[in-house]
């Protein structure tokens, strides 16, 4: 294999577990490099600092109070869990429906997808005061708790994702065994999903979140999240000559990006109908909700739609879809609008509690914006280490027998794209 | 809102509960009951004679276990309490199978058979309360007494019970005030909120290392060394009657009661236990004989002729949030 051949070749290749780890990358990375992850180092210390903390002084350093029971956290595992499916629906479509056009991006997306779930599983531990009585969780589960399956969706999805490149990089088992890891991983992120939105739907005591929708809602806020953080991260990529990728590409993904935006922002308008129609109207959902666009906590809601409905008008185009910063724009206006999305559905379900007593918007103490950037630091340190010493670029070879075929179909997509390109430009 | 008056379908009578469910002897050492109830539970709902309601109640059972895809759903197969208004000819008798499917339907959940340590084992009785909405006067002498036995954390920034005044002419929670000023207003009423010890209680369901459960006699637990502090059952109770220790509980040591723990509750969840280390030992709860006004009646609903029994065979009460199904073991009457 072309792998081994390269082992050969290069000093500084560790072969360890069948994957060539280039080292000697390291050694010659740039000081913008190492100032970097020096940077995520110190970041990663003070959200360590953060945790020791919090293990001394017990839950109090935290803004959570009876009144938000769940906080930043929680916030940010719904939102790392969506991130985490979106880029494994592009990559699974590659194997499902034949979408040629997003294999490079393969090795890429299942890293991310297993680094954002290691994340947001990092955020339950750390919000743990006593983390080892996680333990239970295996040995006393029980079954009518919405948590017990998510807990361990989210382990075994993480799991999955880590077997699933190491296959992809190794190349152990070839195609075959490529394509049955996406049939396992594809419904292990539905169901991953599901389980998440059940957290909050399967609740009667918490009427906005107590609705069926919650789950397509969340398929979707996940799915094009995911895709657009991944459209950022193969730009990211691009622009550092690590990986290649063909304006085609980025094309398609803004397609399916766009399509998935506008169905999600249409089943939130559908909940939004629900609560304020006058004949489904319930007074205890109007005022919950009403705090969401009037009261005090429109600075939630607010931008779910500003955004969401932004980005959609800013790749629906035709025109300006092909355009490298307009896609950037729009992925990026969505990354966001998800997570003020989280934040409003956590926030939503405890500005009033169950005994109609409200409390004003939950701000994280510093305690937890450092712990949650400690997590988010350690993964994009993953991220920035694996970009020099995993082999994340698929080789050519690897696009099967009709290589040469889609060769030339992409080609064509890509004239195609760069003649919107210059369209628009004229 | 909650404020449907759903009644017992219940008519005055209080001599005519039959000795079909009157606790026989009740010095007969009671070590077996907790297993008996645990195995009968499941065939007792299966059992019960299939009318119309049970039948389509069935069908919801069905369906949850489908949703839940487990078994424990069957517990709550039983059928839903007396509460329900259905105009079936069933008047007759209705004092007495109201109560016993109360009785019933109040069966341990999760219960891993071992004792509280710190009270007695289970009893054969059902714990049941009544709290009188005429007679509260928002003293909250209920809340202090309960803060003292309990060792609520003097900072912990709760309490077991939440008093919440309301105007009068609405029983609306949306505009109820939690943080009113000392002492009640003559003309504002008073709704003591606290853990109503559900017969299908959603914490338990919702807590997913088991670490809180329903005793045989009707009491939900905390296990203050296995809970996880996941936070779960705070989020699915629909009364807010669970709290969080944020901090460990600052109780000075003069004022601690030594029969309840401190130190184990930090970080942990925490609530009303009907005060347990006093009610196994035929003592009433902290909140019942601090009651100036006799508002709150605590006792065994296997009993006929205590006051809980009498009250809801006598009287027309409301559950909070019955439309809600968690079947709480509190009942008000006005």
């Amino acid at each position: 294999m072309a792998v081994q051949e390269l082992s050969a070749r290069r000093p500084g290749v560790v072969r360890f577990i069948g994957i060539d780890f280039d080292l000697g990358a390291l050694r010659s990375a740039s000081p913008r490099y190492w100032a970097f992850v020096s940077l995520l180092l110190t970041v990663l210390a003070m959200g360590g600092m953060a945790y020791v903390s919090q293990l001394q002084h017990g839950g109090a350093v935290m803004a959570m109070r009876d009144n938000y029971p769940w906080g930043l956290w929680f916030v940010d595992y719904m939102y790392y869990v969506g991130l985490a499916a979106g880029g494994l629906v592009v990559y699974a479509s590659v194997h499902l429906f034949g979408a040629k056009q997003f294999h490079p991006l393969a090795r890429l997306a299942v890293l991310q997808a297993g680094l954002l779930v290691m994340m947001a599983l990092l955020g339950i531990v750390t919000d743990m005061e006593r983390p080892w009585r996680a333990i239970w969780m295996l040995l006393t589960p029980n079954p009518t708790s919405p948590f017990v399956y998510t807990g361990s969706a989210a382990n075994i999805y993480m799991i999955v994702c880590f077997v699933d490149l190491w296959i992809l990089i190794t190349g152990k088992g070839g195609e075959k065994w490529a394509h049955r890891m996406t049939l396992i991983a594809l419904p292990l992120a539905i169901y991953l999903h599901t389980t998440t939105a059940f957290v909050l739907s399967m609740n009667k005591s918490r009427e906005l979140w107590n609705s069926a929708m919650m789950t397509p809602i969340f398929l979707t806020s996940a799915t094009a999240s995911g895709i657009a953080l991944l459209l950022i991260s193969a730009y990211i990529f691009k622009r550092l000559k690590i990986l290649e990728f063909r304006p085609s590409m980025f094309r398609s993904l803004s397609t399916l990006l766009a399509t998935v935006m506008i169905i999600d922002q249409f089943f939130l308008l559908v909940e939004v109908l629900t609560v304020f129609w006058p004949t489904s109207a319930k007074p205890g959902h109007v005022a919950r909700f009403s705090l969401f666009f009037t009261g005090p906590y429109w600075f939630a809601l607010i931008p779910v739609f500003v955004l969401g409905l932004g980005a959609f008008a800013l790749l629906a185009p035709r025109r300006t879809r092909g355009l490298p910063a307009v896609q950037i724009t729009a992925s990026a206006m969505y990354v966001v609008a998800v997570y003020f999305k989280r934040y409003s559905l956590m926030a939503m379900g405890f500005a009033i509690n169950p005994l109609g007593q409200y409390s004003p918007p939950y701000a994280p103490s510093l305690i937890e914006v450092l712990l949650a950037l400690g997590i988010l630091a350690l993964g994009m340190l993953m991220m920035t280490l694996a970009a020099k010493v995993l082999p994340l670029k698929v080789p050519e070879h690897d696009e099967g027998e009709h290589a040469v075929d889609v060769d030339e179909e992409l080609k064509a997509l890509d004239a195609e794209a760069s003649a919107d390109v210059l369209a628009e430009v004229r | 809102m909650s404020d449907h008056s759903e009644e017992l379908p219940i008519e005055s009578g209080a001599e005519a509960p039959s000795a079909a469910h009157a606790p026989e002897a009740p010095e007969e050492p009671s070590a077996a009951r907790p297993q008996d109830a645990v195995a009968s539970a499941p065939e007792d709902a299966l059992a019960t004679t299939l009318s119309r309601r049970r039948f389509l109640e069935g069908v919801g059972a069905v369906a949850g276990m489908f949703a839940a895809g487990v078994v424990p759903a069957l517990l709550s197969a039983a059928p839903s309490s007396a509460g329900a208004a259905t105009g079936e000819p069933e008047a007759a008798s209705a004092s007495a199978e109201g109560i016993e499917k109360i009785i019933e339907e109040d069966q341990p959940i999760n219960y891993p058979g071992k004792p509280v340590w710190y009270a007695d084992p289970a009893g054969k009785q059902k714990w049941a309360m009544v709290i009188d909405t005429k007679a509260c006067i928002g003293c909250r002498k209920c809340v202090y007494a309960c803060v003292e036995e309990n060792n609520i954390g003097r900072d912990s920034g709760f309490t077991y019970i939440q008093v919440l005044e309301m105007e009068q002419g609405e029983i609306d929670l949306e505009t109820a005030v939690l943080d009113y000023g000392e002492g009640g207003k003559p003309d504002k009423w008073y709704l003591p909120v606290q853990c109503m010890h559900c017969a299908k209680p959603t914490c338990v369901y919702g807590c997913p290392v088991k670490a809180t459960w329903k005793e045989p006699d009707g009491i939900v637990v905390i296990d203050y060394d296995k809970c996880i502090a996941c936070r779960n059952c705070i989020v699915t109770c629909p009364y807010g009657a669970r709290h969080f220790n944020w901090v460990e509980p600052d109780v000075p040591k003069a004022e601690r009661n030594p029969k309840v723990p401190v130190e184990e509750r930090a970080g942990v969840v925490d609530k009303c236990t009907w005060c347990i280390q006093r009610t196994r030992n035929g003592m009433t709860t902290a909140c019942v004989q601090a009651c100036p006004v006799g508002a709150r009646k605590f006792g065994d609903l296997n009993d006929p002729d205590s006051e809980v029994s009498v009250l809801l065979k006598t009287r027309r009460v409301i559950r909070l949030k019955e439309e809600d199904g968690t079947e709480p073991m509190i009942w008000y009457v006005g």
